[in-house]
């Protein structure tokens, strides 16, 4: 029998007689309930800007800060305690079989957004090195993307010593746009995609860039806020 | 780079490594099939990177081993200081009990023969070890004091500085931040032992049936490749599973027993009340008049005990329920509960009359004067060995050798029957040796 990925009990993969004359592929389980629930849906109400989870539908303190650098960012769920050691063990850990966990939640919000092309936020080449994997691309499974970014400064992940620097590096364009990149965004609707919305730097200066290579619209979406 | 003292008798994925260490790689592919080296267990057709590197995903607490991985190690060269004597600076003494059960594993090892110490709970089984640690210490042996539970280790810890305070020890698990350092005597998790090869003459294995050993390939790999060729392993445990009991059948094991507690008095037996669906009156916010009247009984008459329930979602209706009943002052504390330690501190400091807990207590958790009560027993989160330690932290201080187990069922269950049947054998031995019943 297969085991949940994420605290190893048995799955019992529920199956329902209706889904058994139908005669339907049946979804085939990677997490067990108790584990799927750990994870903080984020509902109707939030931040029309970062996604955040909200009482209300107004910009959040943090976008307020942002003044005119706009976004339109949704999240699927909470940065809560489960999120983040899933992605310690996933993104840090390299536990690359994890990505199964996200594929289907992400593949059902990517359903809900409108968008011609998708665009994975890339990962330095160090890091893709040592990691073995881009953590974004890993949760997608069948879906169509480009990968039109290309990493030119190192734009996170960096050691807390390296602070001051670091800050001075991150004001700075982290992002240069591939060669096909005008071909693929002129004139088009684009979905960035990234792993968690923290401050939204990241995917403020990926827009900038798409926006350079021509595209019509941005929009982000991330698995996290 | 890493000092070559730190690459004695361990596997380390290195970059680079001294000039006189061994490499191989991390991950070997054996027909269509691969293999950890680190843990010995088999990768998954799935578990393979996009950059074409395998991962193994058994070890991966221990940090990622990939196929672009080596291992380094440099074989133990048993490179110590000698010891100031005497090397056992522990000033307790033993039973005569005790002290039979302390030679026979020294006869043992001195034979380095794999075995088994089944010892009550309650025998003082770490300090029976003592002399034949002494032994191998003083042969100049590295050795490894283990258990699969880190809270059994931290716990050993000062006391191993204390018995041994001349022998230079290192305490390694998971959240350790000191960084290593190699020693002649090691205490840590069966988990951390993965980072080892053929390092230790001798590896003493602390509560070997406690979760996961048992069921956990993996954790038997780590002691047998962490173990020299020439080495033996001695297992404690006070409730030797299904597993263990065959190997001594088997005469793989060689085994001591002690089936009586220091103070010479039989264990406590499990008395089974049958309550009819508790859960669903629990759900009404009330519990068995009979359960009332035993804790109102032991409140008024200042008898401090444990209520142990199934599960975590179980504490707070019942804490409810009984403070509903009249039967005040004690607090919940389950395994993740963030003030556990203070908790049982409180209840060892007798500020609090009564804690009611999950299983988590079961082992290394011991209060004098103390009767245990637990509810819905049949449930299977209490296995025979769950049921046998909980029982057994009752009547453990010499001056209080006695005390009341009761357990509280909504049917009859093979598992309690078990538990009662492993009480009553032990029970029967411990009489032959001069136990008494009170
Ligand atoms: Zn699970
Ligand atoms: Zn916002
Ligand atoms: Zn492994």
């Amino acid at each position: 029998m297969s085991k949940c990925l994420l605290c190893h009990q048995p799955l019992r993969p529920p199956m329902t007689l209706a889904q058994f004359w139908c005669w339907q592929p049946l979804p085939v389980p990677v997490v067990c309930q108790r584990c799927i629930q750990q994870f903080d849906r984020i509902s109707a109400t939030h931040c029309p800007q970062c996604g955040r989870q909200q009482t209300k539908m107004t910009v959040c303190h943090d976008c307020d800060r942002w003044g005119d650098q706009r976004l339109q960012n949704h999240a699927v769920y909470t940065y809560n305690e489960a999120m983040k050691a899933y992605m310690q063990q996933y993104k840090f850990q390299g536990d690359y079989a994890l990505r199964q966990v996200m594929m289907a939640p992400l593949q059902q919000a990517l359903m809900r957004e409108t968008y011609d092309v998708l665009v994975p936020i890339p990962v330095n080449q160090e890091t893709w090195q040592a990691r073995g994997f881009n953590q974004v691309t890993g949760w997608l499974r069948n879906q169509p993307f480009q990968q039109v970014l290309l990493v030119t400064a190192d734009h996170k992940e960096q050691p807390q010593s390296a602070k001051t620097r670091q800050q001075r590096l991150l004001t700075q364009q982290p992002f240069s746009l591939a060669p096909n990149a005008a071909r693929v965004l002129a004139g088009k609707q684009i979905l960035l995609l990234d792993d968690v919305y923290t401050t939204g730097r990241t995917l403020r200066h990926a827009a900038t860039q798409i926006y350079l290579g021509g595209a019509k619209a941005v929009t982000s979406l991330t698995l996290a806020r | 780079m890493c000092d070559e003292q730190d690459l004695f008798g361990r596997q380390l994925p290195l970059t680079n490594g001294p000039a006189n260490s061994r490499v191989r790689p991390a991950i070997v592919t054996i027909g269509r099939r691969r293999r950890c080296q680190r843990c010995q267990q088999w990768l998954l057709p799935t578990d393979c990177l996009p950059n074409q590197a395998w991962y193994c995903r058994q070890c991966l607490q221990l940090g990622r081993l990939t196929s672009h991985h080596k291992l380094y190690t440099i074989p133990e060269p048993n490179r110590f200081a000698p010891v100031a004597a005497p090397i056992l600076t522990w000033l307790g003494k033993l039973s005569p009990m005790q002290g039979t059960a302390a030679t026979g594993i020294l006869d043992l090892v001195r034979q380095q023969r794999h075995q088994l110490l089944w010892a009550v709970t309650g025998a003082g089984k770490t300090e029976i070890v003592y002399p034949a640690l002494a032994w191998a210490l003083a042969q100049h042996w590295r050795v490894a004091w283990v258990s699969p539970r880190v809270d059994v280790c931290l716990e050993l810890a000062p006391r191993l500085q204390q018995a041994f305070c001349h022998v230079p020890q290192a305490l390694l698990h998971g959240k350790q931040t000191r960084p290593y350092h190699y020693r002649q005597l090691t205490l840590c998790t069966t988990h951390q032992l993965l980072r080892f090869q053929s390092a230790f003459d001798w590896i003493i294995v602390d509560e070997v049936d406690a979760f996961p050993l048992a069921t956990s390939p993996l954790l038997q790999t780590a002691i047998a490749t962490a173990q020299k060729p020439t080495g033996s392993h001695l297992y404690l445990t006070a409730t030797p599973g299904e597993q263990l009991q065959r190997q001594v059948r088997q005469k793989k094991l060689a085994v001591t027993y002690l089936p009586l507690r220091y103070h010479g008095v039989l264990l406590p037996q499990i008395e089974v009340r049958l309550i009819w669906r508790w859960r669903e009156r629990l759900t009404k916010g009330r519990l068995a008049p009979r359960l009332i009247r035993q804790l109102q009984d032991y409140r008024q008459r200042g008898q401090r005990f444990l209520l142990f329930v199934p599960h975590v979602l179980d504490l707070k209706p019942v804490a409810q329920a009984l403070q509903r009943a009249g039967v005040t002052g004690g607090i919940t504390v389950h395994a993740a509960d963030g003030e556990r330690a203070a908790k049982v501190q409180a209840m060892r400091d007798r500020t609090i009359p009564f804690l009611i807990t999950t299983t988590i207590l079961e082992r290394g958790v011991t209060f004098p004067d103390i009767a245990v009560v637990v509810l819905g027993g049949d449930d299977a989160v209490f296995s025979t060995a769950a049921l046998v330690q909980i029982a057994g932290r009752v009547g453990r201080h010499q001056d209080f050798p006695t005390g009341e187990v009761t357990v509280y069922c909504h049917s009859q269950s093979r598992r309690v029957r078990l538990a009662q049947r492993m009480i009553a054998q032990l029970n029967r031995q411990g009489k032959r040796l001069g136990g008494r019943r009170q």
